[in-house]
């Protein structure tokens, strides 16, 4: 039975530049029992359909046409007072980032409840026990029922709002982004609870995301949308196995994949057509690196193209072909050049000759790097005169509580302990990637290392001098060659900077005092991250260019300065899918170009696994595991980084991620741990692990691991742990 | 036009190459700009101050006679309470013996009413602009320190923020008018002691929150030293803020040297609204329905007064929605 079937819906927002046509004649059939995954970057309108389906548009935006009928009733027609009934009762939302939607001053569970007898219809006691049956469902603990939305963790607050979602019984589920801010573990449990309440109650549930692999892991069938329309439609497996439109393409290559790795992700560079004069051909043409002259002029429907599948490409008869020249990345990188841009200007900077070679711009002829921590002792570190950055059991602590105020109220100062006695260093030219959950010190590190803070105990040694002791002078000689690269590229730069200004600020700080030669550099080094021609851009504002242009731009700033050593805390995480590759790629390519040193910091194995040479777990401030990244990520040692792993969903609809062993939440590391930090959560922890440091067990490779379960304690008796929820 | 298309906005994006260096004076200039184009009410205010700075400056002309010397009638004596010349009886005038020329009529002691007026928007715009100048130079420079530098610098200067805002104002200014020999300048004096509370504190917010911003954190990665943070970065995002402030602190200070004046704190040889309202009040000119001469000083406090909030509000209009702009 169909539930819900829209035709040729049309959405339109007035803005005071005229009227943006959101949605564009979609038409979309949700049969009973299916999980529908709504894929697209963002601005493609997913989230402009979900609100006109509920009928929550804002002021601005309308529904010019279309008919949207949900269990035969027409639900532009129904009136209000009907349309608010059938909200949450038969369709319940959850809405973006709704964990943030509780009711911070009452329980949880009387907000359940309420919810239950207002809406419901519930007496008190069978409200109550709805609740706890709710909570039992999601996998959250009764008990929370009398707790307060910030005693919930993330990922328990997501839980009550599925909860919540679910509790009257809909017959649709529509959730925007559920797991988008949450980490991975916590993301593969919510994702778990996700698939099982499919299966025990049927659900019918369409799933709005950006991220493929959530699809793959929760949903059956997939449109992808684009520029207002669907493009294509299909099930899971066919869609994952052979996708048949040329962007859903370019967004399965765009993601980095743990399990099948590529040496080169695509960018589908540009960004989605301005939506207030829609071009008249496809709409994807101008990003399409298959796009022929009646591309441009045709506008193409969705139609059948064989398996089921339907999709809106004048060129899906040749599909077969088109997916195997995709595979090549240099495909999608001409599509640079055929928007306009020169092509990538060869060689290194000029003064840079010799040091960084002239490395070939495509990343597939990179030569693999050849030096590997050659095991020592020491936590990572590497004997080798080519050392540029050690850190020597460097720690952070900081106090919290204190204070004339937490005096006043009794509070008692708190310390805490951010990073604990870490220990790696790094080689000219290396590119090492810090990740673990939130809370485990990975961006602490990165403040760090380039001194945005110090360290409370602990040497940080950059090319033989020890940074602690430096004095003004040596302080700016070390900015000029150690640069960070931030996360939010829309904060990154001052708002009231022209992008000229930004990048020659650097320049003027350190004494370069020609203009002509500044502007030179700054020209140069624009058109080194392809941000050409350079001369257009000098004269912008930040908030006239795209995220991806931005962080280009940020790289730059990085990069103007010629630096050793660049720091990127979590480089793409804001970014659309489709640009993110294009920074990665940009960014490795240079750090390669110029013999940088790179520490990536991010939440994101695969993304690591993809840009770095070495790979560091940490936990609580310690590094747990580092290691060769393809040692780390195929033959992982430490059972915490052996669930990080688990969790990462896996963009095939085949492979179902494993059951986690370990429970979401990091502690807050208020204590510092005689045992293993990890203790607490290991599913394999022993009566050692609680009292004893584990030692570092390193192999030949370099790998090397903080545990008891490969040393001489392994024999030491387990302790029962709590199941996880 | 390909690469036309790569680069979002437009605008900007279609003049020539050349660029400029100094921008964030321009786009402070541009900010100043937009407040008065988008706000008609604050264009009506700063219209207002226009006209009376340029009465202000011409007093000595536009007045006819001298505000504080008693004019006298063909005796020596007194022109006395003369009533303006549209409201006086015809040839009552040349009965007393002068030409009844006033616009306002005179004093109890023979001044001019209406050449008090002009002069004493002199005063009025001296102690409003001077006030308002200390008030948003301490109070931003205050803001600006302990918000970035916190710690200590920043409990110091925000305890003395909090003692600020326990002394009361009209007293205060009357204890330093007590001290001090009688001016103008007291008033000045006690508001910049006084009122860049509201301001530093404001100030200080939001310069915890813009230092917290990345291209804070990367300025300093590039080895910006602390000063070049403060007055390079930091400052131009809340110099808005400051105008804001400072615009309300024009017609503070006015309505506090008014209000000063009229208690009689004020120094008897220069005029001000205040003061001719205070000498109205002893003169019983209220009990003669003397309009025109408590009238006038009150519809030039009030206007002048307006003019600050509208132009106030006509920065806080551009500034407070200002996500928009970003």
């Amino acid at each position: 039975m169909t539930i819900l079937s829209i035709r040729d819906l049309k959405v339109n927002y007035a803005t005071q530049d005229g009227t943006v046509q959101a949605v564009d004649g979609v038409d979309l059939d949700l049969e009973e029992g299916q999980r529908l995954g709504l894929i697209g970057e963002s601005g493609c309108g997913k989230t402009t359909l979900l609100k006109a389906i509920v009928q929550v548009l804002p002021r601005n935006g309308h529904i010019v046409s279309g008919e949207i009928k949900f269990k035969g009733m027409d639900l532009l027609k129904l009136p209000p007072a009907e349309m608010r009934q059938l909200r949450w009762r038969e369709i319940a939302t959850i809405p973006q980032a709704s964990m943030d939607s509780l009711n911070p001053v009452q329980r949880v569970g009387s907000q359940l409840m309420k919810l239950l007898r207002v809406r419901g219809g519930y007496n008190k006691k069978a409200a109550r026990k709805r609740a706890v049956d709710l909570f039992d469902l999601v996998g959250l603990d009764t008990e929370r029922l009398m707790h307060y939305p910030h005693e919930f963790s993330g990922g328990m607050k997501q839980r009550a709002v599925i909860a919540m979602a679910l509790a009257l019984e809909p017959s649709l589920l529509i959730a925007d982004e559920p797991v988008t801010a949450l980490d991975v573990i916590v993301q593969h449990q919510i994702l778990s609870v996700l698939r099982e309440l499919e299966r025990e109650l049927n659900l019918t549930v369409m799933l709005i995301t950006h991220d493929i692999s959530v699809v793959a892991q929760v949903c059956d069938s997939v449109s992808v949308m684009y520029a207002g329309r669907i493009v294509e439609e299909a099930r899971s497996e066919p869609f994952f196995a052979s996708p048949a439109h040329p962007y859903s393409l370019g967004l399965q290559q765009a993601f980095p994949n743990l399990a099948r790795p590529r040496d080169v992700l695509v960018s589908i560079e540009g960004y989605p057509p301005d939506l207030r004069e829609p071009p008249s051909g496809c709409r994807f043409a101008e990003r399409c690196p298959f796009a022929r002259e009646d591309c441009h002029e045709v506008d193409p429907q969705l139609e059948n193209v064989g398996a089921g599948r339907r999709a809106a490409c004048l060129r899906s008869g040749e599909m077969d072909a088109l997916r195997t020249r995709a595979e090549d990345p240099t495909l999608w990188q001409n599509v640079e050049v055929a928007q306009g841009y020169m092509p990538p200007s060869p060689g290194p900077f000029p003064h840079e000759e010799g040091r960084g070679g002239s490395v070939e711009s495509s990343p597939t002829t990179i030569p693999p790097p050849s030096f590997w921590g050659r095991g020592s002792r020491g936590g990572g570190n590497v004997e080798n005169d080519d050392i540029l950055l050690e850190m020597n059991d460097v720690s952070k602590r900081f106090k919290i509580g204190g204070g004339l105020a937490g005096l006043l109220r009794g509070d008692t100062e708190q310390t805490v302990y951010a990073v604990n006695n870490i220990s790696f260093s790094l080689r000219r030219g290396e590119s090492l990637g810090l990740a673990g959950e939130s809370g485990c010190g990975k961006s602490t590190t990165g403040k760090l290392l380039v001194k945005l803070i110090d360290a409370s105990d602990g040497q940080i040694v950059f090319d033989g001098d020890d940074l602690s002791g430096v004095d003004d002078r040596e302080l700016l000689g070390f900015r000029s060659r150690v640069q960070l690269m931030f996360q939010n590229p829309f904060e990154a730069l001052n708002p009231r900077f022209t992008l000229y200004r930004s990048l020659t600020e650097p320049l003027i700080i350190h004494g370069w005092k020609d203009e002509n030669e500044r502007t030179q550099r700054v020209v140069e080094t624009l058109d080194r991250v392809n941000l050409r021609p350079a001369e257009v851009f000098l004269d912008k504002y930040p908030h006239q260019l795209s995220g991806g242009q931005l962080q280009r731009v940020v790289l730059a700033r990085a990069l103007v300065l010629h630096p050793d050593f660049l720091v990127a805390d979590e480089p793409v995480s804001m970014l659309d899918v489709s640009v993110r590759a294009g920074i990665l790629n940009t960014t490795r390519r240079l750090a390669r170009e110029l013999g940088l040193a790179t520490v990536y910091i991010s939440h994101d194995l695969s993304l690591l696994q993809y840009t770095c040479d070495r790979i560091a777990i940490m936990y609580l401030g310690e590094i747990v595991e580092i290691g060769p990244s393809s040692e780390v990520i195929n033959n992982p040692q430490h059972p915490y980084t052996q669930a990080l792993i688990a969790a990462v969903p896996v963009p095939d609809p085949t492979i179902e991620n494993p059951p986690l062993r370990i429970r979401e939440g990091v502690p807050r590391p208020t204590e510092k741990f005689a045992g293993c930090p990890f203790a607490q959560r290991c599913p394999e922890a022993m009566q050692a692990c609680l009292t004893i440091r584990p030692p570092v067990i390193v192999d030949e490779r370099g790998h090397q691991a903080q545990c008891h379960l490969y040393g001489e304690h392994r024999d030491s008796p387990r302790l029962i742990q709590a199941s996880p929820s | 036009m390909q690469q036309e298309a790569s680069v979002r906005g437009e605008g900007r994006g279609k003049e020539t190459m050349e660029f400029r260096q100094s921008s964030a004076l321009r786009q402070l200039w541009e900010t100043n700009l937009e407040v008065f184009q988008r706000d008609k009410m604050a264009l009506f205010g700063l219209c207002i101050f226009a006209v009376f700075a340029i009465v202000a400056v011409f007093a000595p002309q536009i007045a006819p006679n001298d505000p504080l010397t008693p004019l006298k009638n063909n005796e020596g004596d007194w022109i006395k309470d003369a009533m303006p010349y549209w409201l006086a009886e015809p040839g009552e005038d040349e009965e007393e013996g002068y030409t009844n020329n006033f616009l306002l009529g005179t004093t109890n002691i023979g001044r001019d009413i209406y050449s008090q007026l002009i002069h004493g928007s002199r005063s009025a715009l001296l102690v409003g602009f001077s006030a308002a100048a200390a008030v948003a130079v301490i109070g931003t420079v205050v803001g600006l320190l302990a918000g970035y530098y916190g710690g200590l610098v920043d409990a110091i200067l925000m305890r003395a923020a909090d003692v600020a805002f326990g002394i009361p104002f009209i007293p205060f200014i009357i204890v330093v008018s007590a001290f001090l020999d009688p001016s103008i300048w007291n008033v000045v004096v006690a508001m910049a002691a006084l009122l860049w509370r509201d301001t530093g504190r404001v100030i200080r917010s939001q310069v915890l929150v813009i230092k917290e911003q990345a291209f804070v954190s990367a300025a300093r990665v590039s080895g910006a030293s602390d000063l070049r943070i403060i007055f390079v970065y930091i400052a131009p995002s809340i110099l808005p803020l400051t105008f804001l402030y400072g615009s309300f602190a024009i017609a503070w200070a006015i309505l506090t040297e008014a209000s000063v004046s009229f208690l009689g704190f004020s120094d008897p040889e220069t005029i001000s609204w205040g003061f001719m309202l205070q000498d109205a009040f002893n003169s019983l000119a209220l009990s003669r329905e003397a309009f025109y001469w408590i009238v006038p000083p009150g519809l030039c406090i009030m206007l002048t007064v307006m003019a600050g909030f509208f132009i106030g509000r006509g920065y806080e209009e551009v500034l407070f929605p200002r996500l928009r702009r970003m």
